[in-house]
């Protein structure tokens, strides 16, 4: 048997396995099957099984050169060394679907464990019949328009191209992907916890108690994983510029954005059991988000630098967000009188009536980034025009936003529920807000200039000065059990946030660029530092040949970009060289190497030199929001003694035996 | 004078004062350079895959960077260049959508869409102020009245 | 604190909110699913009817050029380079469109190269043939006045000057016939 065969015929009982499980659950549902759940379970391991089983297959096909699979002969290469080839799964279409059906199927599979004392609720009933039907409609992409197995006859001597050298280029290629899908599969779990919430008409806080902190965990990865691609693209594209508000960028941030919103509004469901219409649509937002950007990046409709090549699975893809669209639309129009909550948000100066505005708030972010980002197909289709939306639009509808977020991240953390006197915000916010001023006028010492950004550093110190103001608070309280559980890792979220945000309107502000011809030996001066062409320098590799060009930064260290020929291609690709400080990045780029009109090289070199500030941060910040999320989901020791409506007093007491409401 | 309301009084002050002069102290020039930058990061490049033309490495971007940098050399001002380059190639080669015809609803819709969540909001709370208003009825106060007396009596 | 609302008025209220969504959602979806897939590039040209942009520069070899000297005869300004493959493949019919009618002085191909040599340029006409004149030196401002972002392409000129119509990618020799054909009508 070949060895596409054989890989085809795995993903084809994992598909049998998914679509018997609908039939299973089902008829559990309708009472002919007692056994329902034991069989799905075994029906989901073996899913598992099988995903994991291809995905195996696959690797070893692609370490070893397998060409008799067509996608390791359009994608794998003899040039590129083993470890490449391993990431090339998922640098390609097919091999990303088998990618993102394996990270599901292993969350079904935990959900199957993790809830197995539920399996008396019909409510789980309805979940895995959901989670089914997402892993069926994966497997059969898989088996028809997506097929990673599909059989190739190679000729005498093939060598595939090997994946595209921007991907091989750096080793956050290894990352970036499986962290993002893990980020976004994850958000099937809650949704598929919606879903049967709304059907069993228990649309109550179980489901969401229940699913916390998987939600919670989908979105910190899905966070790492958008920090990283950002990354990816700075240290790979070489010219400074880490997010362009491209589609593919988009497409990634809209389930973040609705999925940050939920984590948030969460909060006041399980405090007073509101927002549940909300909570609802933002959870179903979020999936159906990650389904449609799967549908844009892969679709071809948008075109992007970070767009997988055009395939036959977009009409699939926007078939299945349709349905999505569908059923979820009319569950909430069946179940809606029961969506109406029994309490009110009584001032909207509380915790409640923040968290709302945050709801509106992001979702005129998710608003605005998506109507920019399909404007251009609206235009196309209203009046046979081509227009372009970019990063103009988006800065400048986005930056008000970010402006009311920081500020948000501010004063929501120390209004307390219910109703808040003005005096306590006050007293509570007078620090944060002398950090914040102490953040401008340091900016203006520096010699930064421009309201925007200063405004920027003034709520980011805001915000971060609230933050810090919690975490001091509770490790005063608790000691290192206040750097834990959700409000204090939350905070710790934040201030990363914080970070992140500063980052952004500096780099963006401040951002210098020029390009200089120099001769060898030639040094040019630029934003305050001096960069000598040292000389040029050539190095061979079995795929590729570099030509590196010497340029030493202010007398100190000397930094290499240059260019790469990859013959099996036909073409370069830049090498860039960043160096990067606490406050600082300079990124260099060969932009070319000049030649005379016989053909020779002149010996110069035009290099383009990017100066910014504080991109350190932004990787900082990310790094400390997924530590703050690892945090958060750390069990705390104090419980809410306000539970939802008819809940039990906790026994636990904190140690001086009150049961305290801290914050 | 409380010393909070003091002290947010001040706090107030600087940070108003330090962004009226960020705002008004026009801080290092722009040279050329940074224009040409400023305005190329919102320039498509017309071959390449939506990058734009600060970013891509295409010959075509290349030389439209150096084209922009003559005409901004010429004393041609920002508006002239977009208005030049979308003659030349196309309306999509320019970022910034225009704020004309219909392209325009890019740039209204957000802000209907803003205005109407904040109108929503500001209609809904003051309904549950309206509403959330509690107090009260004669027969629980009557309860706890009477419960009150016979604890009392304890 | 009950104030749900009247009964009656809740389904009503769900309705409310989910009709509009999914009138939306429906076009947002009817939408995606129409648009083409794959990038047609930028398509409006301008300068069709227009005084074509000036060209001065020097030849390869080493004649001054002016691309004045050529009204009274129909001009086709062929954009290429001798790497981009469909290039190669429409060279051999802008030769025989150049043996055809630049002889009786009716039209004459012009050839815009950027990025190459100019030996390299030599040697390609050298062995592929082709007699006219061919640009290859400061050729960047030409491409951005005649707003040519990738190669093949060709701007067919008229003899008064005018552009008349701009051809992507590879052309044969009855396309620009044709082009020529169709002003000829039109202008008689």
């Amino acid at each position: 048997m070949s060895s596409a065969l054989f890989g085809a015929l795995i993903i084809a009982v994992g598909a049998a396995a998914s679509l018997t499980g609908i039939v299973v659950v089902v008829l559990g549902l309708v009472g002919h099957r007692p056994n329902w759940w034991r069989e799905s379970r075994g029906l989901v391991w073996i899913m598992f099984a099988m995903a994991l089983l291809a995905i195996v297959w696959m690797e070893r096909a692609l370490i070893n050169r397998d060409f008799t699979i067509e996608f390791v002969a359009h994608n794998g290469s003899h040039q590129t060394s083993a470890i490449f080839n391993v990431a090339t799964l998922w640098s390609a279409l097919e091999g990303s679907i088998l990618l993102w059906s394996f990270i599901l199927t292993g969350y079904v599979a935990a959900v199957v464990v993790k809830f197995r004392d539920k399996r008396d609720d019909p409510m789980m009933a309805w979940v895995l019949l959901t989670l089914f039907v997402v892993c069926a409609f994966f497997f059969l992409l898989m088996v028809g328009p997506a097929n990673p197995f599909r059989s190739f006859d190679p000729p005498p001597g093939f060598d595939g191209p090997g994946p595209n050298p921007l991907l091989q280029a750096h080793i956050l290629m290894a990352f970036h992907p499986p962290i993002l899908y893990l980020g976004y599969v994850g958000f099937t779990v809650p949704f598929a916890f919606a879903i049967g919430a709304l059907v069993t008409g228990r649309v109550g806080e179980g489901w969401l108690l229940a699913t916390r902190r998987w939600t919670v965990i989908a979105w910190g990865l899905l966070t790492l994983g958008i920090v990283l691609g950002a990354w990816w693209s700075y240290e790979t594209l070489g010219w400074g510029g880490y997010w362009a508000w491209d589609a593919v960028e988009n497409a990634s941030i809209l389930p973040w954005l609705t999925g940050t919103a939920f984590i948030h509004s969460v909060m006041v469901q399980e405090r007073r059991g509101m927002l549940r219409v909300w909570n609802l649509s933002l959870v179903i937002a979020t999936f159906s988000l990650t389904i449609l950007g799967t549908f844009i990046t892969r679709s071809g409709v948008i075109e992007s630098v970070h767009a997988f090549s055009e395939s036959g699975i977009g009409p699939a893809l926007l078939g299945f967000f349709a349905a999505i669209v569908i059923v979820s639309l009319g569950l909430i129009a069946w179940r809606g009188d029961q969506l109406r909550s029994p309490g009110r948000i009584d001032s909207p100066l509380s915790r409640e009536g923040a968290f709302l505005a945050n709801n509106v708030v992001f979702a005129a972010f998710a608003f605005v980034v998506l109507l920019g980002t399909v404007f251009p197909l609206i235009v196309e289709a209203a009046n046979d025009d081509r227009i372009s939306v970019g990063n103009p639009y988006f800065d400048r509808m986005t930056m008000p936003i970010g402006f009311v977020l920081l500020f948000l991240m501010a004063v929501a953390p120390v209004l307390p529920w219910r109703k808040a006197s003005s005096g306590v915000l006050a007293d509570r916010l007078i620090w944060p807000a002398w950090i914040g001023a102490g953040a401008m006028v340091v900016s203006l010492l520096v010699g930064a200039r421009g309201w925007a950004p200063t405004l920027a550093f003034g709520l980011g110190g805001f915000a971060g000065g609230a933050a810090l103001r919690q975490v001091v608070l509770a490790t005063r309280r608790q000691g290192l059990r206040g750097l834990v559980g959700r409000t204090n890792g939350g905070m710790i979220v934040h201030f990363g946030v914080v970070l992140i945000a500063v980052a952004f309107a500096a780099s963006n502000a401040y951002v210098r660029q020029d390009t200089f011809l120099l001769e060898e030996g030639q040094t040019a001066s630029f934003s305050g530092h001096e960069f000598t062409y040292e000389g040029v320098d050539f190095r061979e590799y079995p795929n590729r040949v570099e030509r590196r060009v010497a340029i030493r930064i202010d007398d100190t260290q000397v930094y290499e970009p240059g260019t790469a020929f990859y013959p099996f291609v036909g073409r370069s690709f830049g090498i860039a060289s960043v160096r990067s400080t606490a406050l600082q990045d300079i990124a260099l780029r060969v932009e070319s190497f000049p030649v005379d009109d016989d053909g020779l090289a002149t010996g110069e070199v035009v290099i383009r030199v990017t100066v910014q500030p504080l991109i350190a941060w932004l990787w900082v910040g990310g790094g400390i929001m997924a530590l703050g999320t690892l945090l958060a989901v750390v069990p705390g020791n104090r419980r809410n003694p306000i539970m939802p409506v008819g809940a039990p007093l906790p026994e636990t007491a904190t140690p001086d035996g009150r049961v305290e409401e801290l914050v | 004078m409380t010393k909070r309301l003091a002290s947010w009084l001040l706090v107030g002050m600087i940070a108003v004062s330090a962004l009226a002069f960020a705002t008004i102290d026009e801080g290092e020039p722009r040279t050329a350079a940074d224009r040409a930058y400023a305005l190329s990061k919102t320039i498509g490049c017309p071959a390449c895959n939506g990058q734009s033309i600060a970013e891509s490495a295409a010959v075509i971007a290349r030389e439209l960077r150096i084209e922009i940098a003559v005409w901004i050399d010429e004393g041609k001002d920002d508006a002239f260049i977009r208005a030049r380059l979308r003659e030349r190639f196309g309306d999509d080669i320019d970022y910034t959508p225009s704020g004309d015809g219909f392209t325009s609803l890019v740039w209204i819709l957000p802000v209907v869409f803003g205005a109407g969540g904040v109108a929503g909001l500001v209609v809904v709370f003051r309904r549950w102020k309206r509403e959330g208003d509690l107090s009260a009825s004669e027969a629980d106060s009557d309860l706890v009245a009477a419960t009150r007396a016979s604890r009392a009596d304890d | 604190m009950s104030g749900d609302g009247t009964p009656e008025s809740t389904p009503l209220r769900a309705a409310w909110i989910v009709v509009p969504v999914a009138v939306v959602m429906v076009l947002f979806i009817a939408l995606l699913a129409t648009r083409d897939t794959g990038d047609a590039g930028f398509a409006s040209f301008s300068l069709e009817g227009q005084v074509a942009p000036a060209i001065v520069g020097t030849t390869i070899d080493d004649q001054p050029f002016d691309l004045d000297d050529f009204r009274g005869r129909f001009v086709v300004l062929n954009f290429f380079q001798t790497t981009c493959i469909p290039c190669v493949q429409e060279h051999p019919e802008l030769v025989s469109f150049q043996n055809d009618y630049a002889p009786s002085g009716f039209a004459t191909v012009v050839s815009v190269a950027f990025d190459d040599r100019p030996s390299n340029l030599r040697d390609f006409f050298d062995r592929f043939g082709g007699d006219w004149p061919v640009l290859a030196s400061d050729t960047g401002s030409i491409i951005v006045d005649y707003g040519v972002p990738l190669v093949p392409e060709s701007i067919v000129i008229a003899p008064n000057g005018e552009v008349i119509k701009k051809l992507r990618g590879g052309i044969g020799q009855n396309d620009l016939e044709f082009v020529i054909a169709e002003w000829q009508e039109a202008n008689a």
